[in-house]
């Protein structure tokens, strides 16, 4: 078995609106091993993003809290760590690709200044016309084409696509034991995001780094990730091995996704079969109804799923699958 | 008249840049190049490519919501481009867009009800209150929204609400044609399935037909019987959608089917890696402008611009090097 990096427990993220409080993250668990990817999906809104930047301790505090749980990144629990020695963590040992590129790179230094600065805090012992050279070479690493010129270049004058690996690049640097990457390819274009998956898992063969992928696009899940969680409301609701979730969903939420991928080989020229649908949507997280979070959209729905019996717990149903649900559908 | 709804002819869309501090004009960008295709009463053709490769400006251009540089619009027979304004008006009730962000294209402080009647007003229908009435409650239930959505404003609604809202807007004129431009795009995954099935089945009962705009390649496959494919500004290849998955005869159809990710972890991965970015729209490069990414690349293709080639009456492509049966 590979070694464990990343164990998060129970970890409880609040958040005080002008609505009121919510729970944005309610009681999840995840375990990321090394060289192995972990995907997380769900719909917008689950509590992805909170649960990524609660690991990377930058959520904002306020309106933000982590309540509880804990997050063991190898021995150590990160929520017991000063946030001055969580710098050198971040970004050294644990990096990070943001959703937008556009707003996590400074629109006013050359893309060269920032892979410097990152190398500047993490790789001390580099000379200055080493850390360029090292800078040129991330660069050409991510697929950037000319990369003495593109050094000199500022953020706004890449495409997007450039922008994202330029980011990947960054968080690359310093050789992470964990990457975290939220959303790294939905902003681009396929075949750009084709590239860039390919780059990651080049780069976790080379490196052995564990990496969290946070996705809504199960065909990016199928093909990177060896361990799929899947979250609803704040909630892990199904976790297993990429194969076995594909292949034998057990929570009703996760069949739904899958089946609603418009499939590929559909014969054209009769008309076509209707797209299977999971009915109805999320509730919203101020109001969420007694007992299972998912029981206004699904089929399966009983009296005890209404509250009767409380919340569905995540139970282990096989080896390293878990499910939260009171009928799983076997 | 012709069993075709839309032929469009040679359209070209071309935006200024403007440049220096007189703002003079430096160049073009030649959003959309030399299209041309034709769509079917009651058909849906799909519109693929990458971000910036012109599809929503070749969408807008048809309905004439920007003005098309050249090329001929033919809509039930009549050249739409010479239309005048009073003309134009009248047309625009037929034709209709539905647009990605369903939020931004609905006024806030308008009710559901102001929403859908704005554009009855404009075109004086149901102007019976007694009609009008029905008239919405009708459209509220071919969208599948409950009758008292009409007194709500849009952010009482949820994402995949808001669409069925704009979608209802655009049928309350009863039009014979839709650009759909990337609708399901801004939507969770389990909701844009409910949208597909809902646009689908509003082809089926109101014989509408489509211009379906999106990049995600799997949702417009599902929904098109016929797949165009668009690369910097130009159509590459158009053809049925069953025929363009195996039997694309362009590389760029090929990569780029071959590029989306398969909801199967079983499947080997077989995947065409192209190399480099898609070039700027504004210097884009000579010949093919498919050539610096193109593993078939000769002298010819960066040298000149391809023609269109038919492989069948359904299936046209441009390039002077196409993927061979053998290759496949
Ligand atoms: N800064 C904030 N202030 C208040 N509430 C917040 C804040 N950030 C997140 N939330 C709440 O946390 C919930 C989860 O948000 P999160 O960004 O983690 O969703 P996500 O799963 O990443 O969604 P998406 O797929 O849209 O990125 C949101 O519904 C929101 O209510
Ligand atoms: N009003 C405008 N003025 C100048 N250039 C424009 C204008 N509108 C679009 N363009 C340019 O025309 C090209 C085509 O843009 P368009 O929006 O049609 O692409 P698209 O295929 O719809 O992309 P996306 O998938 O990102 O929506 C782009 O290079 C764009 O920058
Ligand atoms: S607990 Fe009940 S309502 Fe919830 S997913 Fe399972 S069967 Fe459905
Ligand atoms: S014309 Fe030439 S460069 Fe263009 S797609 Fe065909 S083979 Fe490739
Ligand atoms: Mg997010
Ligand atoms: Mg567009």
């Amino acid at each position: 078995m590979a070694e464990k990096i990343l164990d998060v427990k129970d970890l409880v993220v609040e958040f005080n609106t002008d609505r009121g409080g919510v729970t944005a993250v309610n009681g999840v668990n995840l375990e990321v091993f090394k060289g192995k990817t972990l995907g997380l999906v769900g719909e917008s809104g689950s509590g992805k993003s909170v649960t990524a930047l609660s690991i990377m301790r930058l959520i904002p505090t306020p309106p933000g809290n982590i309540a509880a749980g804990e997050i063991r990144f190898r021995d150590k629990n990160l929520l017991d760590i000063p946030l001055d020695n969580m710098r050198s963590i971040r970004g050294n040992k644990i990096a990070m690709i943001f959703q937008e590129p556009m707003t996590s790179l400074n629109p006013v230094f050359t893309v060269g200044n920032q892979i410097e600065e990152v190398l500047e805090l993490h790789q001390k012992e580099l000379s200055n016309a080493q850390r360029k050279e090292k800078a040129i070479e991330m660069l050409r690493l991510v697929g950037i084409p000319s990369p003495e010129q593109r050094i000199e270049e500022y953020p706004h004058q890449l495409s997007g696509g450039m922008r994202q690996r330029v980011m990947i690049a960054m968080s690359l640097a310093c050789e992470p034991d964990l990457l975290i990457a939220d959303e790294p390819t939905t902003a681009l274009d396929v075949t750009i995001q084709a590239q860039i998956l390919e780059l990651m898992k080049k780069l976790q063969d080379e490196l052995g780094m564990g990496i969290l992928l946070i996705t809504h696009d199960l065909g990016v899940v199928a093909e990177t990730c060896d361990d799929v969680a899947v979250m609803y409301c704040g909630q892990i609701v199904e976790t297993a091995d990429v194969k076995t979730l594909f292949a034998h969903p057990q929570h009703p939420y996760t069949k739904g996704l899958i089946e609603s991928i418009p499939s590929f080989d559909s014969t054209s020229g009769k008309v076509k079969d209707r797209l299977p649908t999971i009915e109805g949507m999320v509730p919203s997280l101020f109001n969420l109804p007694e007992g299972c979070n998912f029981q206004g959209r699904c089929q399966n729905v009983s009296e005890k799923c209404r509250g009767s019996a409380g919340e569905p717990k995540l139970e282990t149903i096989a080896t390293e699958h878990q499910v939260r649900c009171f009928h799983p559908l076997s | 008249m012709s069993e075709y709804l839309l032929e469009v002819q040679n359209l070209c869309k071309k935006f200024p840049i403007k440049g220096g501090i007189f703002g003079r004009e430096v160049g073009a960008v030649n959003a959309v190049n030399d299209v041309s295709f034709k769509i079917k009463k009651g058909e849906t053709l799909g519109l693929v490519g990458e971000s910036g490769c012109g599809k929503t400006t070749l969408g807008r251009s048809i309905l004439r919501l920007i003005e098309p540089t050249s090329g001929a619009v033919i809509f039930n027979g009549q050249n739409i481009v010479d239309f005048d304004a009073n003309q134009m008006r009248e047309m625009r009730r037929k034709m209709q867009i539905i647009f990605q962000d369903p939020y931004a294209s609905l006024n806030p402080r308008m009710t559901v009800q102001g929403i859908l009647s704005e554009p009855m007003d404009i075109h004086k229908l149901c102007m019976d209150k007694e009609v009008r009435k029905k008239r919405l409650l009708d459209l509220l239930d071919q969208v599948q929204l409950p009758a008292d959505a009409l007194n709500k404003y849009p952010h009482e609604f949820s994402g995949g609400q808001r669409q069925r809202i704009c979608i209802a807007r655009a049928l309350a004129v009863e039009p014979e044609f839709i650009v759909c431009d990337e609708p399901v795009s801004a939507l969770d995954v389990s909701v844009q399935a409910q949208v597909v099935n809902l646009l689908m089945d509003l082809q089926k009962d109101l014989g509408i037909t489509f211009l379906f705009i999106a990049h995600d390649l799997k949702v417009v496959e599902y929904i098109s019987k016929r797949v165009a494919v668009m690369y910097l500004g130009n159509m590459v290849e158009i053809a049925e959608s069953s025929e363009l998955y195996g039997g694309a005869r362009h590389p760029y159809t090929k990569a780029l089917f071959s590029a989306i990710p398969k909801p199967d972890p079983t499947l080997k991965k077989d995947r065409i890696l192209l190399e480099g970015d898609i070039p700027s729209p504004m210097n884009p490069p000579s010949g093919c402008h498919f050539h610096p990414r193109c593993w078939n690349a000769t002298d010819e293709c960066r040298k000149d611009y391809p023609g269109v080639k038919a492989e069948s009456s359904t299936h046209e492509y441009r390039c002077f090097n196409p993927i061979q049966l053998s290759e496949k």
